[in-house]
């Protein structure tokens, strides 16, 4: 899956998980958790779906919240260069 | 009716009556028998979906090790931060003097609790399955966050117990296993008696306070949260090392099965029945 793949993959899921509808569009820069449209019960299920696109599993121990803020973040702390 | 404080002086006496040794306790045996059940069959995950029914045998016990692997480690997972919490609670104004001295006891039985369950995970799985929650903060009405704290108590206790109680009467699993989860019930019935004291407490200081919106916002965290802890137990990790293939698709197909939604509300019954009672549920939670 190319990197485009991906972050549409992520923006489908949030979409279908939100708890609000987006004012105005989802981009990869939308936060996230501070306009509320996931929560942080919904961070779990959301790292189960970040493993499955990724075929790795996820450490949260060495995951700092702030990469939940974005589909920009989200990219690079699981997927990009620096994403072990 | 006794009040908390009351009931923890009871309590007290008793955890000293039975107070024990988590090092001696238990004969743990070198290696579990791979003819026997490490769970409950009723209590597995996939138990009675077209999956469960197309396994052989072996594979089905092989599954209950990891299975049971993963009860105990979100058991112990859960007793962490009650620990912590807890443990902050101590000489506070937020617990008597009579409260502050029973939870020298459920600490020291809740840090006993991890310990035995990290001795069975380390020797019979060589791992602790790691918890995927990543702590967020948020903001608390007075007293919601005093509440939630003892709900969370509550759902990780209530859950377990439910399991615990299934296999400490089932003399067809691993001896081992239903002693641990008998050495455990023995001392979550007396945490949950003085949680559900505690919590009515509470609820009764602290809700009349609340705002509508603060009551419906905190019903459905609450509800989340009891769904977030049912979805713990369909762990795809644990799958995988089962040695089940698509180890994502079955958590999703045995999440979506109508008999594990049967099962989670029937296990579940109980919780959601107090906090209804209570109030801080407006509404059953699907799950
Ligand atoms: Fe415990
Ligand atoms: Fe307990």
């Amino acid at each position: 899956m190319d990197e485009q793949q991906i972050r549409a993959e992520l923006r489908e899921w949030i979409l279908a998980h939100a708890k609000s509808k987006p004012s105005g569009e989802l981009t990869d820069q939308t936060a996230i958790l501070e306009t509320g449209l996931l929560s942080s019960l919904d961070i779990v299920e959301f790292v189960l779906f970040i493993e499955e696109l990724r075929g790795d599993e996820v450490d949260t121990d060495d995951i700092e919240p702030e990469v939940f803020t974005s589909i920009d973040t989200l990219w690079e702390g699981f997927f990009g260069q620096a994403a072990g | 009716m006794e009040t908390a404080s009351q009931l923890a002086v009871r309590l007290t006496k008793q955890s000293r009556d039975q107070f024990w040794n988590v090092y001696t306790e238990f004969d743990w045996p070198d290696s579990l028998d791979a003819d026997r059940y490490a769970m409950t069959p009723e209590l597995i995950s996939i138990h009675g979906t077209e999956l469960w029914e197309s396994l052989d045998e072996p594979t089905r016990k092989r599954l209950s090790l990891y299975e049971v692997g993963n009860f105990f480690s979100l058991t112990l997972q859960g007793e962490r931060p009650l620990v912590a919490g807890l443990s902050d609670r101590l000489y506070s104004k937020r617990l008597t003097h009579e409260g502050t001295e029973y939870i020298h006891h459920f600490i020291d039985e809740e840090n006993k609790h991890m310990i035995m369950f990290g001795l069975f995970l380390q020797k019979y799985l060589g791992k602790v399955y790691p918890e995927k929650k990543i702590a967020l903060d948020r903001t608390y009405a007075k007293g919601e966050e005093e509440v939630a704290f003892f709900c969370k108590v509550m759902v990780v206790e209530e859950l377990g117990d439910y399991y615990n109680v299934k296999m400490m009467l089932d003399d067809a699993i691993e001896p081992i296993v239903k002693q641990i989860n008998w050495v455990h019930h023995r001392d979550e019935s007396r945490h949950l008696g003085f949680g559900r004291r505690h919590l009515t407490e509470l609820t009764e200081q602290w809700m009349p306070t609340w705002s509508d919106e603060t009551r419906a916002g905190f019903s459905d965290w609450l509800g989340q949260y009891i769904k977030s802890s049912w979805n713990d137990f369909y762990n795809p990790t644990m799958y995988k090392d089962a040695g089940l293939e698509d180890p994502y698709q079955v958590r999703k197909m045995a999440l979506a099965h109508p008999l594990t939604a049967e099962h989670r509300a029937r296990a579940s019954k109980k919780l959601v029945n107090i906090f209804l009672r209570l109030g801080l549920l407006l509404e059953a939670p699907v799950l």
